[in-house]
């Protein structure tokens, strides 16, 4: 009998042993400053008076701090840090206030710092924050202590930054395709709704970093690059998704929305007197004539002027040359792989895929290529 | 008993408001926030007027926008550029326009209010691709020129496949570890001036992120830079042709380079290289992204401050306020806060004086701390409780104040804190934060002699000996005008590169 109490009492003392170090285990959080003055982890929840421990690591090229705060205290924190004035490098731009609860100091790039404390007995929304001058605007989080583990639905989270709120959006409609654009507002990407023909001046990917985007009717693109004055390439569908471009502090391209059809690969197209060498170009403008741009830019110093429309049928492109004064022969080079693109030429003669002109027909000339990618994807629809 | 009590609160509350900073009456200045169009995405790039009244602002979607603030509508007047950060309106129908690819003349040359002819005024200068190479300006001086400036690119980007211009490597020091600004492409980190006849003319170098130029009454040309490699803490530039100003990466541009690697030349060859700041920007105390400098040429219409510079700040509710002095024969001076919060948003990226004197905001974030729209900030008429001037005296400084101060507190030794300290000029050891600064023989510096003049507006401080290259930091207490205004701003740091020329020699 008393063996068995002896037994019963190890046996209840290991359990509560047990149960101590349960109470006991740490909750690990790691959180890291990344670029663009965020935290990697925008919410993650505790149990009320759980011990533990967050490593906070900067993998940012910035100075970062963090520090957690009383539930709605935030700005009042971010504001008191930028009230330190002269004292706030030296304090860390850590104010001393009882709103303050922990804190991580300023610390560099790839340094990282652990703090081990226990989380409040009072369940609620504790935030954490940057107050590096600047950053605690945008560059915040939140510990929820809950005793559910239950947090809010991350899209109405009022306590996260929106730009995360919107990443969940995000993957929402990725995930429910078609429903969610849909059911979105229309989201407005001017103060007017552009209508074709317009143009983006904007990074885009096989060109020089001076191209523009030109959004033509009948769902017809194309790049022209004011860098080394000619076409570069066009495409048919939509037009472009400037997002990531204009959300900045990012290197970015204008992603296309479409299907490139066809790519300029004569080199450069167009000679002025001689066929042989690389032309000088220099990009001069652009005027809108109907709202299409016609570029203006010299080749070897003659003045050649390009308005770029859609071909009627929407199967490519006409091009249309102005070049008042040639001063002698132009010649006009496609393609030599394209054998899915046909040329009508307004004037000249062409062979071997090579446009000669005289300066006089130069003066005014057209070259509408039809795209037969384009053609026959028309007429599967 | 409750209600009487909370009754008697709320009477002392709002009693206590009145006479306060809130009462509208007796502030100096108001924000006020100007309704943008729906639909548009306000991160604002510059903002301008026309002699009419009518604001020209352009944003970074590309959007031309002009404002008349009688009818208080938007109306658009071009689109489709590339990152505008900065705008000049030669007349209703023509603006010159800095964006990413080139500066750009954007002209309604049909008279239907549109922008029709989007013409180059130059583009002779290099594209990475790299995002941080934003463009700035332009600003123009009495004869015509144009200047504007470029960025570096950032070690956070890359370049891309094609880039514009000729690629020189030595213009990036790509050692790991090292986060360091680069200048790879033409031109990249330099002041360039376009004469009238649209020739680019490289005029001066070593800057890292010069967001903001500016001219003030007397022709000189002013820019911000950035802090973080090399020079620690912000900066407002007294930009001269040929000078130097810090950043190593963009020497190579100079014609005819021949030191191979700018980042390795020793560093006090590069420091005696280099012209210094007028005015430093303690970071994390006064401003850690200045952006534009705008002479107030009002004459008094914004206040007393006519011929000081405003500058914005992108990363608190603030504009700071610069006064300049000649010692020695460079200018510098000092700043302070000309206003905090007030309902001022951050993002302080453009200003611009409207024809009725008021001061208009531009601001941005672009991703970074900030925010987006256009606000701005009148006179009252009431003149402020504030710092007028600093000046540098042999052995200490003059206060100039707005008004009348209360002479027994402007008297009073315990009410002015001074500190110095000084920046290195360095490399960014590896592994260093971009936006660490720090200050060096951070030290008290007390007081000796306090002196106020009859009409009691200046102070004169006496400190003793004073140390060339520090900043002399000044947090006062709590000094009222005559009436017992408190003052409006603080906290000021004057940049003290040279002492005054001892009495007696004759200086040249």
């Amino acid at each position: 009998m008393k063996v068995f109490n002896l037994f019963l009492f190890v046996f209840l003392f290991h359990l509560q042993l047990s149960a101590n170090q349960l109470n006991d285990s740490v909750t690990n959080i790691s959180i890291k400053a990344i670029a663009g003055m965020q935290f990697d982890l925008v919410r993650f929840n505790v149990k009320p008076g759980a011990k533990v421990k967050l490593v906070f690591s900067n993998a940012d090229d910035m100075s970062h701090n963090l520090l957690i705060t009383k539930p709605g205290t935030r700005m009042a924190v971010v504001n008191a840090a930028l009230k330190l004035e002269e004292k706030g490098p030296q304090l860390n731009y850590i104010p001393q206030s009882s709103d303050v609860l922990w804190s991580v100091p300023v610390l560099s790039p790839d340094q990282s710092q652990s703090i081990v404390f226990n989380a409040p007995s009072q369940p609620g929304a504790y935030p954490y924050v940057c107050t590096y001058p600047g950053h605690g605007f945008i560059m915040y989080g939140v510990m929820y202590v809950t005793s559910d583990g239950k947090m809010p639905d991350m899209k109405n989270d009022p306590n996260i930054p929106p730009s995360r709120q919107q990443d969940q959006d995000k993957a929402l409609s990725s995930q429910k395709d078609n429903h969610a654009s849909h059911t979105s507002a229309k989201n407005t990407l001017h103060p007017y709704e552009p209508v074709a023909p317009y143009l983006y001046r904007i990074f885009m990917e096989d060109a020089s970093p001076a191209a523009i985007a030109v959004r033509l009717p009948k769902d017809l693109s194309y790049c022209w690059d004011a860098g080394t004055c000619r076409l570069r390439y066009a495409w048919s569908g939509g037009f472009v998704d400037n997002t990531l471009v204009w959300k900045g502090h990012t290197d970015a391209n204008a992603k296309i929305l479409g299907t490139v059809f066809y790519r300029d690969q004569t080199g450069y197209p167009l000679r002025i007197g001689t066929r042989e060498g690389n032309p000088e170009v220099e990009y001069k403008g652009y005027r809108l004539i109907n709202r299409y741009p016609e570029f203006h830019y010299t080749i070897d110093g003659k003045d050649v002027y390009e308005l770029i429309l859609p071909k009627e049928d929407g199967n490519g492109l006409k091009r249309s040359f102005r070049i008042p004064d040639a001063g002698g022969s132009v010649w006009f080079l496609t393609n030599q792989d394209d054998a899915s693109a046909d040329y009508q030429v307004s004037a000249g003669t062409m062979e071997n895929g090579i446009l000669k002109l005289s300066a006089e027909q130069a003066r005014a000339f057209s070259v509408t290529m039809t795209n037969y990618s384009l053609v026959y994807a028309r007429k599967r629809k | 008993m409750k209600i009487v009590v909370s009754l008697a609160l709320s009477f002392l509350l709002f009693a206590s408001a009145i006479p306060g900073d809130g009462d509208p009456v007796k502030e100096a200045y108001t924000v006020e926030t100007i309704q943008m169009p729906e639909g548009l995405t306000a991160e604002t790039g510059g903002i301008t007027f026309l002699p009419d009244g009518r604001l020209v602002a352009c944003f970074i979607r590309g959007e031309v926008m002009i404002y008349n603030p009688k009818t208080k509508e938007w109306k658009l007047f071009a689109e489709g550029l590339h990152e505008p950060l900065g705008i000049i309106a030669q007349s209703e129908s023509e603006m010159i326009i800095m964006q990413r690819p080139e500066l750009t003349r954007v002209k309604d040359t049909d008279g239907d209010g549109q922008a029709d002819l989007y013409e180059k005024v130059s583009d002779d200068f290099g594209l990475s691709g790299n995002y941080h190479e934003f463009n700035y300006g332009p600003v123009k001086d009495k004869d015509g020129n144009l200047f504007i400036s470029l960025n570096t690119a950032s070690p956070g980007g890359n370049v891309k496949p094609e880039i514009r211009g000729k690629l020189n490597s030595l213009g990036r020091d790509n050692q790991p570890g090292l986060y360091e600004m680069y200048s790879v492409v033409p031109n990249r980190g330099w002041v360039l001036k376009i004469s009238p006849d649209g020739k680019l003319h490289p005029y001066a170098s070593g800057l890292r992120s010069p967001n903001g130029l500016g001219f003030d009454k007397k022709g000189n040309l002013f820019v911000t830079d950035n802090q973080s490699d090399w020079v620690e803490t912000s900066t407002l530039y007294h930009i001269k042709e040929g000078h130097f100003y810090g950043h190593p990466a963009s020497l190579i541009w100079n014609k005819g380079w021949k030191r191979g690697n700018p980042f390795v030349i020793p560093l006090n060859e590069l420091d005696s290289m280099r012209t210094k700041a007028a005015v430093l920007f303690p970071q994390g105390i006064m401003a850690n992204s200045p952006s534009q400098p705008l002479s107030d040429l009002t004459e008094g219409k914004f206040g007393p401050f006519a011929g000081q510079l405003f500058i914005g700040e992108m990363n608190r509710d603030r504009i700071v306020r610069v006064m300049l002095e000649e010692v020695g024969g460079e200018l510098q001076g000092a700043c302070i806060p000309f206003i905090d919060g007030h309902g001022l948003r951050k993002g302080n990226n453009r200003l611009a004086f409207s024809p009725d004197g008021s001061l208009w905001v531009g601001q941005i974030a672009f991703g970074w701390s900030g925010d987006r729209g256009i606000q701005r900030i009148v006179y009252n008429g009431t003149p402020p409780a504030d710092i007028y001037s600093m000046n540098l005296t042999k052995d200490g400084f003059d206060l100039t104040f707005t008004q009348a101060l209360d002479k027994a507190k402007a008297l009073n030794p315990d009410h002015y804190k001074f500190r110095h300290y000084y920046y290195r000029y360095q490399r960014k050891p590896k592994n260093e934060g971009a936006d660490k600064s720090t200050q060096q023989d951070i030290r008290d510096v007390p007081v000796k002699h306090i002196k106020i003049s009859s009409d009691r507006k200046k102070v004169s401080v006496t400190l003793g000996e004073l140390k060339p290259g520090y900043i002399y930091e000044l947090k006062l207490g709590d000094i009222t005008s005559a009436e017992g205004k408190p003052l409006a701003n603080k906290l000021i740091c004057y940049t003290l590169n040279n002492l005054l020329p001892a009495k007696g020699l004759n200086v040249k």
